[in-house]
């Protein structure tokens, strides 16, 4: 409890303007690489939150920040949608790729096919495990990343950029309006972490 | 998408301690009709109000693959709608044997297999799972668990971390086999050789395919592919360790009355331990139910 109380004064005395990777020395050990990223200086300004993050099965922990970006939208199964003129860009927040861990395989719907809110239109494969990703509006799917399909890997280096996984027509574009801002998002990710 | 719920705390009391109803840890006292008393001490574990579990149980049965697995992807799209109303409450356990088959996860890769795909010597199924391609077949014990992490962990490592604590302790506790996890490879371990597989697929926090024990499998299929991807690690089977490994592995001709019993024997500690880990209370179906839905 002492700990979570520490990383959550530290959160908010630390409020970064870009996403970092800090060391708690004492407690990291065996500290995995392949999720460090960073954003250009000129992005847009972001908020992020810290979390422990175990290790291995050995039960070390790393204290690590989640990056939360303004200007997009975000779903309670942890999606991210940007938005921008007729076309929205949907994948999976740096939050969900953090916890998958390294993602190995990722399913892409066909282009022309269409997504319905809250409906799997995807998968993504890590630890033995193929976890759907559901879309946070829905619409017609007009172009798929078919980078991830040699380097799903992009996943986890770039959630928010080069990770992105449809771009989609929406259909209904008030259903944006009923998703998460960052803000309310680090939030919600704070207290699902806190409860399980 | 489903991501892994990590909490600090939870993550560092082993997750098969005690658990209430609501799936959280419980340090309180509760006093009720039935007296429980709920400590923090796995030895003191008394019956508690487990969470009911439906069971159809067909262990002695070798099912085709396709018909059991269509009954998962059946009873998954009806706990979604239940879900989706907030109604679900009961998990599900599907205990059987599969027919000889050959089964590839979502990222499997035909470099894994040492035949051509379009010719396979076995039936071959390209399922939703996770996981790289594996055999099935008589003599192998498997556990599909359709599981609602929200009434356990949201947390997909710790799920499986469960699956394979579920069958280390059938090892140890009923064949005093001292098996291990080996770090990034899922799965069950008896010194160099894999005794069970695990691959799981999951969506809206509800899991489904599960786990694999080879009982008294004849392992010879094995040597079709590469299993799980890993080369340089063999497969084993209970039997094969507990006559000795000097003793080629088992084929056809070794089936003896001795591998009923160590089925029955294997079968009973896995349903002992899966309601164990997951704080369970199996409430057996008929499996009737499952073949004949509509009646």
């Amino acid at each position: 409890m002492a700990l979570r109380i520490w990383a959550s004064s530290t959160a908010n005395a630390l409020r970064l303007s870009s996403a970092t990777r800090l060391h708690f020395s004492p407690l990291s050990r065996c500290f995995s690489s392949g999720n460090l990223h960073s954003y250009p200086s000129n992005s847009p300004s972001l908020c992020s939150f810290l979390k422990f993050r175990r290790q291995n099965r050995n039960l070390t922990y790393a204290l690590v920040s989640i990056a939360v970006l303004d200007g997009l939208k975000y779903a309670n199964s942890h999606e991210w949608v940007k938005h921008e003129g007729s076309v929205a860009t949907i994948g999976i927040t740096d939050h969900a790729q953090d916890h998958l861990g390294e993602v190995v395989f990722v399913e892409l719907p066909d282009i022309g096919g269409s997504v319905t809110k809250a409906n799997g239109f995807g998968a993504v494969e890590s630890v033995k495990a193929t976890s759907d990703v559901n879309s946070p509006i829905s619409g017609e799917i007009v172009e798929v990343n078919t980078n991830l399909k040699e380097t799903p890997g992009l996943i986890n280096s770039s959630p928010y950029e080069a990770g992105w996984m449809i771009k989609v027509k929406p259909s209904n574009p008030s259903e944006l309006e009923a998703l998460m801002g960052p803000k309310e998002y680090t939030k919600f990710c704070e207290e699902e972490d806190g409860a399980h | 998408m489903i991501v892994a719920s990590n909490s600090c705390l939870s993550c560092l009391i082993p997750p098969w301690t005690i658990r209430s109803n609501s799936g959280q840890i419980s340090t309180s006292r509760r006093a009720s009709a039935s007296q429980i008393t709920i400590t923090e001490s796995n030895s003191l574990v008394q019956q508690t109000n487990k969470r009911r579990c439906k069971c159809y149980d067909m262990y002695k049965e070798a099912v085709p693959f396709a018909e059991a697995w269509a009954w998962q992807k059946s009873i998954v799209e009806e706990r979604k709608s239940l879900i989706d109303r907030n109604e679900d409450d009961l998990d599900t356990l599907i205990v059987l044997q599969h027919q000889p088959v050959y089964t590839l996860g979502t990222a499997s890769s035909e470099n894994n297999l040492n035949f051509d795909i379009k010719d396979p010597p076995l039936p071959i199924y390209q399922t939703e799972r996770g996981g790289e391609v594996t055999y099935h077949g008589p003599g192998q014990l498997l556990l599909y668990p359709i599981m609602n992490l929200r009434f356990q962990k949201m947390d997909l490592h710790w799920y499986l971390r469960a699956l394979e604590e579920v069958v280390i302790r059938v090892l140890f506790s009923t064949f005093s086999l001292k098996a291990s996890r080996v770090e990034g490879l899922t799965g069950v371990w008896v010194g160099d050789k894999k005794l069970a597989a695990i691959g799981i697929r999951v969506s809206k926090w509800l899991t489904y395919h599960g786990l694999a024990l080879n009982v008294s499998t004849d392992l010879s299929p094995f040597s079709g592919i590469i299993p799980c991807g890993i080369k340089d690690l063999g497969v084993g089977s209970i039997k094969e360790l507990l006559r000795g490994s000097s003793r080629p592995s088992s084929t056809s001709s070794d089936h003896d009355d001795g591998d009923g019993k160590l089925i029955d024997i294997a079968h009973e500690s896995l349903l002992k331990e899966f309601c164990e880990v997951f704080q369970l209370e199996l409430c057996h179906q008929s499996v009737s139910i499952l073949r004949y839905p509509d009646k």
